[in-house]
């Protein structure tokens, strides 16, 4: 009954299916054709102590990235974001981590064991993710000097990060101001 | 506990042969593509999750009893992305009914190979205790994602021992919408079993013969076939941020060799007089007849599964399941549990509830009048009216290194029912009821 | 076959009813649900061994379909 045929065609369904392949943009958006990061005068607690909002680090590059200390690839993204911060800091970037956990012991027993190189903020009111537009887990936003959004990455994916890279390359490479 | 060839299906072996190493070849080239494709995308922290646990079964009056090791091991390369391997092996032994009645007169039965016979003691439950196997099964499934929007998940396993072979391919295709709070997800699953009784494959609803001289044994073919194809649609949906729900439909479609070769029907004498409800004799001999299933099948159910967990972090899971069929059986499993979550610990109680009704051909007996013009039966109990009850207990303890340990206890209760025999058969126990218990031992690593 | 028309009538229900509600979280609303605890099949090895003492004890099987849940994350 079940023929040879129908057992092909399964498996060539899945195949195609599996190896099509997606990309990631990797370049940035015009900055004729961009929108403003919001929520840039909110003031949130640090990991580091201070409050910082996104308006106090103007005339950087910044990396702002959602994260959740339950989120395994916000996980794998924490030393890959501590490498960067430390390789571009000279150059203007800076990484602000916001971390979205409901509870915050939750958070901090994390930031513990992974020890982030680059500032983490609490929103745990969830106070910023709805406007920025946050679909997944992580969610990162690249921020111009001007403060506007460049470009977004949704998740963590080890294949995409030359892309990512090369987009916070390209925006260091902009003329400030 | 695979009971022998409890739900069996197939083709003559020759003519499987070369289907299945077709298939094997397929298989491998599948899975050589993908391993191809891994090695690529491999990265930094990967790991190997494993679960090993052992199961023994054991039911009461020294039926069948078993053991059972399992050990699953899953590679992670990233969140989502997974190749599980899955070994079990089991050994049974111990006697299973054979679908005969219970007698008044001592009674006996030719063994399935026809080179034995074995006996049941005035009211004693017919028992076929040539009753030994052991199955070896193995299983793979690769899962990953094809963008934010889909996934896809392909497997394949193969299952034998020495008079049943099974091997089947699956797959699944998973939709997200709605910011990943619905899921609709498709399953197909393809098999092909082979099922080589021990004695060959008998004549179903013959006269069961006294030894393998009979004309019966030597007509008899060495296997039979069957294939089954299974489909399920169903939708996952996030309800809360506590909540979680899934709706499931599915259809399943067995068509072959559906019968028992091991189970038997007695026929009872149903004229008037000294012997009515007695066992019907010909030629001095009690008649008994193999059993004999429709074949093909046509299954459906409806599922649907709850999880939701409490402020204080416990868990409550629940599922009902309705089934029917083309053979008649209708059925309702209930099953819940609930997970008492401590530190580094956790005990679940569970309860589950099953009950089906009986099968269009499911006949206790024949009887000496009709049994020649009967064209299906089957005296299987688990094609009768029967409810069955599950109570169990398990308790899980998370060491410092994040692996755990596990064990659960339960027990397994049956009740049958159906009509009551006519005559001196109406005094003998023809619904016999089942007790068993489980327990398993589990380590994760 | 009439169940079959009620079991697709139920099915297209359950679709309408949950793609077009607001059932559902946030992104950064899963942390209960990214729990294995929360998986719908969070102890595949129990469930496949007592579905083998089921199948092998009962007329019926199968139909509990597979896993979901987990952090959906990205």
């Amino acid at each position: 009954m079940i023929g040879n045929k129908s057992l092909t065609f399964t498996t060539a369904l899945f195949c195609s299916i599996a190896f099509s392949s997606f990309t990631w943009a990797a370049e940035l958006t015009p900055s004729s054709n961009v929108k403003a990061a919001p929520h840039q005068s909110v003031q949130l607690p640090s990991y580091q102590g201070e409050q910082v909002s996104l308006k106090s680090q103007k005339g950087k590059i910044l990396l702002v990235d959602f994260w959740a200390s339950w989120c395994g690839p916000c996980r794998e993204s924490f030393p890959w974001m501590t490498n960067i911060q430390a390789k571009y800091k000279d150059q203007g970037l800076k990484i602000i981590a916001i971390n979205l956990d409901q509870a915050k012991e939750q958070a901090l027993d994390f930031l513990k064991e992974y020890k982030p190189g680059f500032t983490v903020l609490f929103d745990s009111d969830a106070l910023l993710p709805e406007d920025f537009g946050v679909i997944g887990m992580p969610t990162s936003y690249l921020i111009d000097r001007q403060g506007n959004i460049r470009a977004t990455h949704i998740g963590f994916h080890n294949e995409n990060l030359a892309d990512y890279e090369s987009a916070i390359t390209q925006l260091l490479a902009e003329k400030g101001e | 506990m695979a009971d022998k060839v409890s739900e069996v299906v197939a083709v003559a072996v020759t003519k499987t042969m070369k289907k299945n190493k077709d298939l094997a070849r397929l298989l491998t080239a599948a899975s050589c593509a993908l391993v191809s494709g891994l090695s690529t995308t491999t990265h930094a922290d990967d790991s190997w999750d494993v679960d090993s646990a052992f199961l023994l079964y054991s039911e009461s009056d020294s039926r069948v009893s078993a053991v059972e090791p399992v050990v699953s091991a899953t590679k992670n390369y990233d969140e989502e992305t997974k190749l599980n391997f899955k070994i079990v092996a089991d050994t049974l032994t111990g006697a299973s009914p054979n679908g005969a009645t219970p007698s008044d007169q001592v009674q006996t039965f030719t063994s399935p190979s026809g080179k034995s016979s074995y006996n049941a003691t005035a009211g004693e439950q017919p028992l076929d205790d040539t009753f030994k196997d052991t199955r070896i099964a193995l299983s793979s499934n690769w899962s990953a994602p094809i963008n934010r929007d889909w996934a896809y998940g392909v497997g394949g396993y193969l299952s034998a021992e020495h008079d049943y072979r099974s091997l089947g391919v699956n797959g699944n295709l998973s939709r997200y919408l709605n910011q990943k709070n619905t899921t609709l997800t498709l399953g197909l699953n393809l098999s092909n079993d082979a099922v080589t009784p021990e004695g060959g494959v008998p004549t179903g609803l013959h006269q069961i013969p006294l030894d393998r001289s009979d004309s019966e044994f030597t007509q008899r073919s060495d296997s039979e076939n069957k294939n089954l194809v299974d489909a399920v649609f169903g939708v996952t949906q996030v309800i809360n941020s506590k909540t979680i729900m899934q709706f499931n439909y599915a259809l399943s479609t067995s068509s072959g060799y559906l019968t028992d070769p091991y189970k038997m029907l007695s026929v009872i004498d149903d004229t008037a007089g000294s012997n009515f409800g007695g066992n019907f004799q010909s030629g001095g001999n009690n008649v008994y007849l193999y059993e004999k299933r429709p074949d093909s099948r046509l299954k459906q159910s409806i599922y649907w599964q709850t999880k939701h967990q409490f402020d204080n972090s416990d868990v409550l899971d629940v599922s009902y399941r309705f089934m029917f069929d083309d053979w008649g059986v209708n059925s309702h499993t209930i099953d819940a549990k609930y997970r008492f979550r401590f530190d580094n610990q956790y005990l679940e109680p569970q309860l589950r509830w099953y009950t089906q009704s009986k099968a269009d051909f499911y006949n206790r007996y024949l009887t000496s009048s009709d049994y020649t013009n009967t064209s299906l039966a089957s005296a299987d109990y688990r094609l009768g009216d029967l409810d069955t009850y599950t109570i169990g207990l398990r308790y899980g303890y998370e060491f410092a290194d994040n692996t755990e340990f596990y064990t659960r206890f339960s027990l397994y209760h049956q009740e049958s029912s159906g009509e009551k025999g006519i005559g001196k058969l109406a005094s003998q126990e023809l619904y016999p009821g089942l007790d068993s218990m489980m327990l398993i031992m589990g380590y994760k690593f | 076959m009439r169940g079959v028309s009620g079991i697709f009538g139920l099915i297209s229900i359950t679709i309408a009813l949950t793609g077009c509600s607001d059932l559902g979280v946030k992104p950064w609303e899963r942390g209960i649900l990214a729990q294995q605890e929360m998986n719908l099949i969070n102890e595949p090895i129990e469930s496949s061994l007592n579905d083998h003492i089921y199948f092998s004890k009962e007329a019926s099987s199968g139909g509990q379909g597979f896993g979901g849940g987990g952090c959906g994350c990205n």
